[in-house]
């Protein structure tokens, strides 16, 4: 009530202050974990005892296969999801004929359909990276859609003009004009693509962070369940961030506005 | 087509019996908007003969550019007929280089790919050697130098004309509708713009069909004008400007020929446009 402006922060006195909060957070877990018991809690030595055992281990090879599943699911469905949702989208009719079909399958929540993908492609990585593929194209889709209506005609038009076939105002002008909303769609994928690898991978796998995490859990091993979901925390951040890199990159023309 | 750097083209030997370039006969054009029918063009006639440079002139909303979309194809005439070289115009019309008032150079491509782009298409590809040499001197011609890297975000209003200008010559469709294309270009800009105009479709013997409610410009370039009066537009007066070719466009409006056309035009734009006021 006394303050009734708020001063802008930043920089490094912001960054100092969230080092501390953070630090109080460990301290407060690591005492509440010597005080009481720590079967279920854990404490953050503990964790960071396991997570140099795993680093010695075979952290490796989890991650390679987790992160293997999203790079191969994400590529496939978000080439797939770009591509149909730009024809579609082009295309008035083929449009109207077949988004609301696509609109339609959406509604069936990809993780039931986790079993039956383990069924026919069995526990190895195959399932997991249709799982992850799929979650990828429809997100995609819908925004390569949109961005395929949203095309300035005024270009396209001017393209036929100088002598354009169809394919190519698709190549030079629908895709480029696009390719914003297909980066966006990707950028959303991405945290959905580690959902649907590391769900499939506690349903039915053999390894991958999830199926580390599920073993850890079936032994109450709350140790191993709290390192492996610190590693999926970074491993979430990275891929962010490298969406953004991509993005900055992809669309480097748009810098200039401003 | 011409595949290298032949700007040039052969003069065709004038046949009366050849068909003109573009014939206008009695093409109307209405639109419907909101529940009412919109008179855009009445019946007009107009025809351009190759290699002649018309320019139409007229209060805005007079159908001018109506003329244009109907001969590049994107729009159809209400009545009348639209013939290209005696065909009558249908689909697209893909002899015509259209520059739009709208600006339509491609954000995601730099100056030069911009300008480049008429040449990758399969109906006149050319080699990547080929297509370097002529927009360097394409970009060198309309003056972009060391702006070739640049996208258009990067580059002024003006500029971004003179990439538009520069992708449209560049292929030398044998036929140029132009849309006020200096319209937003300062004067200075404006004369250099124009005195380039006249050089390449003079060079490359283009037909142009060239809207603009600028009267001096019309003059200064064109062989023709045609003074259109307010809506629903018909052509009110057709001058031929016997001024000399090549014209200086720098001083070519200090002439006393050119006063007198100025004057006397100027005179029938007004008149339609008190008339416009009125209606």
């Amino acid at each position: 009530m006394t303050r009734k402006t708020w001063r802008p922060v930043g920089g490094r006195g912001l960054l100092a202050w969230q080092a501390v909060v953070l630090l109080l957070l460990f301290a407060a877990w690591e005492l509440a974990a010597r005080y009481w018991d720590p079967t279920w809690t854990s404490s953050p030595l503990r964790v960071v005892e396991r997570l140099i055992d795993l680093l010695k281990g075979d952290l490796y090879r989890h991650l390679a296969v987790t992160f293997g599943e999203i790079a191969a699911g994400v590529l496939i469905g978000g080439f797939l999801g770009s591509i149909t949702g730009l024809w579609l989208g082009a295309s008035r009719f083929l449009g109207v004929l077949l988004r609301p079909m696509v609109v339609t399958l959406y509604n069936v929540p990809l993780v039931t359909l986790a079993p039956l993908f383990i069924v026919w492609f069995g526990f190895g990585m195959e399932s997991k990276v249709v799982l992850v593929a799929i979650s990828a194209f429809f997100v995609v889709f819908f925004n390569a859609f949109s961005g395929a209506q949203k095309v300035d005609q005024d270009l396209l038009q001017n393209l036929h003009l100088m002598g354009a076939n169809r394919l190519e105002t698709f190549v030079r002008v629908v895709v480029p004009a696009s390719m914003a909303w297909i980066v966006a769609g990707l950028k959303i994928a991405l945290p959905y693509a580690l959902v649907a690898a590391t769900t499939g991978e506690m349903l039915a796998a053999r390894d991958g962070l999830g199926s580390l995490l599920a073993k850890a859990a079936a032994r109450f091993d709350m140790t191993g369940v709290y390192s492996v979901l610190l590693i999926l925390m970074l491993v979430g951040m990275s891929i962010a961030n490298a969406a953004v890199r991509v993005e900055n990159y992809l669309l480097r023309w748009r810098r200039a506005n401003g | 087509m011409r595949t290298d750097s032949a700007l040039q083209r052969p003069p065709s030997a004038t046949n009366a019996s050849a068909p003109a370039r573009i014939e206008l006969r009695g093409a109307a054009k209405r639109f419907a908007a909101h529940g009412a029918e919109i008179q855009a063009l009445s019946a007009i006639d107009l025809s351009v003969q190759p290699h002649e440079f018309v320019a139409l002139v007229g209060p805005s909303g007079c159908g001018k550019s109506t003329v244009l979309n109907l001969v590049a194809g994107l729009l159809n005439p209400s009545e009348g007929a639209v013939l290209y070289s005696g065909k009558p115009v249908a689909g697209l019309n893909r002899s015509v280089g259209y520059m739009t008032q709208k600006d339509t150079v491609l954000p995601w491509r730099t100056a030069e790919s911009n300008v480049g782009i008429a040449l990758e298409l399969k109906c006149r590809r050319v080699t990547a050697q080929a297509r370097k040499d002529r927009v360097a001197r394409m970009i060198d011609l309309v003056g972009l130098n060391g702006f070739e890297k640049h996208f258009p975000a990067e580059l002024s209003g003006g500029m971004r004309k003179r990439v538009a200008l520069a992708r449209t010559l560049i292929y030398e469709p044998e036929t140029l509708l132009m849309d006020e294309p200096f319209g937003a270009l300062d004067a200075q800009l404006k004369l250099l713009m124009q005195d380039q105009l006249q050089t390449l479709t003079q060079m490359a013997r283009m037909t142009v069909l060239f809207v603009t409610h600028d009267l001096a410009e019309a003059i200064a370039l064109a062989d023709r004008v045609v003074v259109f009066s307010p809506r629903p537009g018909r052509i009110r007066t057709v001058r031929t400007v016997d001024l000399p070719r090549p014209r200086d466009i720098f001083n070519v409006r200090f002439s006393t020929a050119f006063a007198r056309l100025h004057e006397e035009l100027w005179n029938e734009l007004k008149d339609g446009i008190a008339l416009g006021t009125n209606v």
